[in-house]
């Protein structure tokens, strides 16, 4: 539990708002502030739109919009600056935004994705642009009780509940919201309006732990991001699965760009007339092979193979290496939308697949090397291997386990195979 | 941040997406996630689509030229001036003068305005647009084979096929959208058969991959019927029920000698064999073709071919089956529906048909020319040469995109007045006497359809640019400074208008385009939910009509002073002449600048090195592009996109045609390659 912020602060951590008092909840916020919330719109695609009116829209909270919403702090298309020249001369004009927000209705994957942003934005050197849109928006997000197709937000740590990062998190406990109050903004909105909300009672926080528990059981896709990391790190992913998802992908970008957390942007300058420009940053994509040509003309990753990589290299290792979390929130749109299959969840399911018959193919290797040693049978290689099976434990440690075999005999059989001297010679 | 909905500009997938706009300007695309095509997501071109849009080259004001230079002008002295010119030239030379370019990349509504200002005001049938370049074949073929021009079934059909068969289609680079449901199709254990000279990214996952020599498609082909009716492969109930001319046909391919297919096509008769009774073999195949097929003198007679093919083995007429012609333009398709084309009025209606041209004449309350139009090709190179004195044209560029651009540059330079509507100041406009600026897809409403006949709405997100306007508002000036008043409030008027007219579009209103995802033609009436697969149950005309078919060889073949084949087409990250992909950045740095694609083992005998310049000649002029060495094109050919105006591969290519259709051959020329020093 998240203690209480500031003082003065009547309202606990826990609240119920009554469905019925969502929309006046909403009216009051969007009265002081931009409200962009998910809309379900007339032609049945559910988007983040700025909200004029509460009245007339419909609000989707069911769904996952299709796009996420790092547009509203890195929009596809932002001027810097306008510049102007009078003679040798230069004159600049930076465009800072400046407009304050609230986000409500977030998947809790796309919040852990704005998360993520503002440690990217804040890193190396505050980026003004972005830090500007943040700092004046509100995050409210809603638990996913219900995840969607190809949710794996689980998998990837960031949902489908957080515990942390929102302002204001809701849970749908069916006539009304369960309300947790993260930050200090979401305790100025409880505080302000506090007369929509009621204190939860023990009833209500064991209802909202039941949807928790019961949502997490819910994904129909659950991979491993940790095993694949692990073979990424260990360059355990062979040329050819990298050539195969060269040759499926269709150098569209959709993946950068329908993901939440890539961040890269290309820079710009436009003339307007013959005395005035604009800078402009836009998104840009990694997958792209002027994204990384050189001036020359020389392409270090010219093949498109190389560049599939390198993306997954750096959503999972280099990503976690760096902010200690992978740059992907399991949102699942990458393969919702993929022309050929080169998204998150096929690249993960495909690693993790090859590494497990790459494994068994040498446990065979390992097993074999042993019996022909005389340190085992191969009745007890069998049974050691159907075990290995059921555990997904390296051969050598299932032997060293059931006792049958030692580190220092498995090393020494492997360095007469392998003729490695310091191991097959010393003692030999 | 409104989100406006529309169709994207690019290619005749039918795609759609949100406009963002902010402060007056598109900032960015949003897929559509429930549109049945576009599923989420777009290809690089649509995602960037918005960027031309405010771009600094737009055109913002009419021009005029005075002495030699194109000024700023208003636009009353500019439409004056064009109106005035039109009428002198047609009093002067009479109307047969007069040609008229129409425009894929425009709206329905525009396409119909401009055949029936070609028609009911300057009182000629020479109006014609792009499709001459690109599917004029299949219009006339599959009309003549099946009734009607136009892709059979549904894209979405594809993933359900069993056998998928593409030919001069590279579909991943060129409809990256009907690649996609391809690939669903290939993840549920569909074969896919590869037919193209070029070894493109499709053939990666072909079971049979078959590398015919280029304009060599009638003789696989018909090789393919023979095998299918040697091995009994053939659907029996279907020729009986459903087509006719059998007999000829199979005379036809009696007498059709094997052998030859290896010896002209290079292609392997058992490879062939595989492919034929892959094909035959199941329920479900589609065949999906594009410019590989069309752009050739024979492209009537190879698009014919397919058709015999697939009536043969029954692969028609159904639901997961049929012929899929993939239209490139956002609206090509649309543009032949609006008739803009010399001989058929709106809806495929024959011009020549007196009681077809009385009921036009009944709505449009005029007198229709009777004379027979000329074709595009026509106007600039053939019979029409000298003839045409003036010339509206459009938002289309021959100037780049026509064959041996320098006959056709100089028939432009001898008209003697010239009017170009266009959004970018466009090699063709360069040369024109009045300019007049055209607004762009994110500035206007009106209507689409796409390559599988969906009509489609485009959406005004934004003012035009400057002063830009509507195509549709400059025709209805021009039309009404003629003394022919055309007063149109919008384009759902002009639609209502087409859909009187039409009976294919009968049914098209757009209310009706608000619910759903568009309305598939044939719709004749209000209460018609469209048609997603043609011919169920009987083919358009009827029977289905087999024709014979002879190998013809291309117009101009290698020999000692030329010796390489040069075929010419588009890459992914382009569009066309370039005026909108190249102005968009991600775009114009993946793709900056023209190559050649030559074969490692032609290039080391030339001593040509990956990213040097070559010199590529022909008997028409000759251009200087960077080679690139690929093994995707065999030995003594060579590929040269089309979309660089500093390297303009159409310098090299020729205006022969084939003779129905009037298709250049684009797809096959032959050039000598220079290693420059």
């Amino acid at each position: 539990m998240r203690g209480t912020v500031g003082k003065g602060a009547v309202m606990p951590n826990e609240l119920i708002l009554n469905k019925e008092h969502l929309t006046g909840f909403l009216r009051k916020i969007a009265k002081e502030r931009e409200l962009i919330a998910p809309i379900k719109n007339s032609y049945g695609d559910t988007l983040f739109e700025v909200i004029s009116s509460v009245d007339d829209v419909s609000l989707d909270l069911e769904s996952r919009p299709a796009m996420p919403p790092k547009d509203f702090f890195l929009p596809p298309t932002e001027t810097l600056f306008n510049y102007q020249r009078e003679g040798k001369q230069y004159r600049f004009e930076e465009v800072l935004p400046d407009v304050s927000r609230v986000l409500f209705g977030l998947r809790s994957c796309d919040l852990w994705a704005i998360l993520f942003l503002d440690v990217v934005f804040q890193e190396n050197f505050k980026d003004r642009y972005y830090l500007n849109r943040r700092s004046n928006t509100i995050l409210i997000n809603i638990g996913c009780h219900e995840p969607m197709l190809n949710c794996f937000c689980k998998s990837a740590k960031s949902g489908p509940f957080l515990t942390q990062g929102y302002d204001l998190q809701l849970t749908d406990l069916g006539d009304r919201f369960f309300v947790e109050v993260g930050r200090p903004r979401g305790r100025e909105l409880v505080d302000k309006w506090d007369y929509f909300f009621t204190s939860a009672t023990q009833k209500d926080r064991d209802e909202q732990y039941e949807i928790v528990l019961e949502a997490e059981s819910k994904f129909g896709q659950t991979v491993d991001l940790d095993m694949a990391t692990s073979r990424l790190i260990n360059h355990e992913v062979d040329d050819a699965l990298w050539e195969e998802l060269g040759n499926r992908c269709q150098g569209c970008g959709g993946c950068a760009y329908v993901c939440p957390t890539c961040y890269c942007f290309n820079i710009v300058d436009r003339p307007v007339s013959e005395t005035q420009g604009e800078r402009v940053r836009m998104h840009d994509a990694c997958t792209l092979a002027g994204f990384t040509r050189l001036a020359g003309g020389y392409n270090p990753r010219q093949e498109r193979s190389r560049r599939i990589r390198r993306r997954f290299y750096h959503k999972l290792p280099f990503a976690i290496e760096k902010y200690h979390r992978p740059s992907c929130v399991g949102c699942g749109r990458c393969m919702e939308i993929c022309f050929g299959r080169v998204d998150m969840i096929h690249f993960i399911k495909m690693v993790c697949e090859r590494g497990k018959k790459a494994s068994q193919e040498a446990s065979l290797r390992l097993g074999e090397i042993l019996v022909q040693a005389g340190l085992i049978s191969r009745e007890e290689l069998k049974v050691a291997l159907e075990k290995q099976a059921d555990t997904g434990k390296p051969l050598g440690i299932q032997l060293i386990e059931d006792g049958l075999t030692t580190t220092k005999e498995i090393a020494l059989a492997l360095g007469c195979q392998l003729r490695i001297p310091e191991t097959a010679g010393t003692e030999g | 941040m409104p989100k406006v909905l529309t169709t994207c500009c690019f290619c005749a997938c039918g795609c759609n997406l949100y406009l963002q706009v902010e402060a007056g300007k598109v900032i960015g695309v949003t897929p559509s996630r429930e549109h049945p095509i576009t599923r989420g997501n777009l290809c690089l071109k649509g995602w960037n689509s918005f960027e031309f849009v405010h771009h600094k080259d737009r055109l913002r004001y009419p021009l005029i030229r005075r002495r030699g230079h194109l000024v700023e002008a208003d636009w009353e002295k500019a439409l004056n001036l064009v109106a005035q010119r039109l009428a002198e030239v047609k009093d002067k030379y009479g109307p047969q003068s007069l040609g008229v370019l129409s425009s894929a990349k425009c709206t329905n509504e525009e396409n119909y305005l401009l055949m029936k200002f070609a028609r009911a005001v300057l009182k000629t049938n020479n109006v014609d647009h792009c499709a001459r370049l690109c599917h004029s074949p299949s219009v006339i073929g599959l009309s003549n084979a099946f009734g009607s021009g136009a892709m059979t079934n549904a894209i979405s059909e594809l993933a359900s096929a069993e056998v998928i068969l593409v030919t001069g289609s590279n579909t991943t680079e060129q409809h990256p959208q009907i690649a996609r449901f391809i690939f669903d199709a290939l993840a549920r254990g569909a074969k896919l058969i590869v037919v193209d000279p070029r070894r493109i990214p499709l053939s990666r996952f072909a079971h049979i991959y078959l590398q015919p020599r280029l304009g060599t498609d009638v003789i696989w082909l018909n090789g393919m019927t023979k095998i299918i009716l040697e091995e009994g492969l053939l659907d029996d109930a279907f020729i009986k029920m459903r087509t006719e001319n059998f007999r000829a046909f199979s005379e036809m391919l009696k007498n059709f000698d094997l052998e030859q297919v290896e010896a002209i096509s290079g292609i392997p008769l058992e490879d062939l064999r595989m492919a034929a009774r892959v094909y035959a073999g199941v329920k479900r195949a589609m065949i999906i073709y594009s410019m590989g097929i069309t752009q050739h003198i024979s492209g009537t007679d190879n698009v014919q071919s397919i058709a015999n093919l697939a009536m043969l083995t029954g692969h028609v007429e159904q639901k997961y089956t049929g012929v899929g012609p993939l239209r490139g333009q956002n609206n090509v398709q649309g543009a032949c529906d609006m008739g803009a084309l010399p001989g058929m009025l709106s809806g495929y209606q024959n011009v020549a048909d007196e009681g077809i041209r009385k009921k036009f004449e009944r709505v449009w309350k005029t007198d229709l020319p009777t004379a027979p139009g000329l074709t595009e090709i026509d106007m600039f190179h053939g019979t029409g040469n000298k003839k045409i004195r003036a010339m509206f044209v459009m938002g289309e560029n021959p100037a780049l995109s026509h064959p041996d651009l320098k006959a056709t540059r100089a028939a432009l330079q001898v008209l003697e007045f010239m009017a170009v509507s266009d959004i970018f100041l466009t090699e063709t406009a360069a040369l024109a006497d009045v300019v007049l600026p055209a607004a762009s897809f994110a500035e206007k409403n009106g209507t689409v359809t796409s390559t599988e006949r969906r009509i489609q709405r485009v959406r005004k997100a934004v003012s035009p640019i400057g002063a830009s306007r509507p195509d549709w508002q400059i025709i209805c000036e021009l039309a009404s400074r003629m003394n022919y008043p055309m007063a149109y409030e919008s384009p759902a008027e002009i639609m209502e208008e087409i859909a009187m007219l039409t009976p294919i579009y009968g049914g098209v209103y757009y209310d009706r385009l608000e619910q759903g995802w568009g309305l598939f033609w044939p719709c004749p009436n209000r209460d018609h939910p469209g048609t997603p697969f043609l011919h169920k149950g009987s083919f358009v005309r009827g029977k289905g009509r087999f024709e014979c078919t002879l190998y013809r060889p291309p117009a101009e073949m290698p020999d000692e002073a030329y010796p390489f084949y040069l075929t010419t087409g588009r890459i992914s990250e382009h569009w066309h002449t370039g005026s909108m992909s190249r102005r968009i950045t991600a775009l114009s740095r993946e793709r900056p600048e023209a190559f050649v694609e030559i074969n490692p083992q032609d290039a080391k005998r030339l001593g040509v090195a990956n990213r040097k310049p070559v010199r590529v000649v022909s008997r028409r002029g000759e251009i200087t592009v960077k080679a690139r060495l690929t093994d995707d094109v065999p030995e003594k050919t060579v590929y040269i996109p089309f979309h660089f105006t500093e390297a303009p591969a159409n310098i090299l290519t020729h205006g022969h045609c084939d003779p129905e259709a009037k298709i250049p051959e684009f797809k096959v020329c032959a050039v000598r390659l220079e290693k420059v020093q």
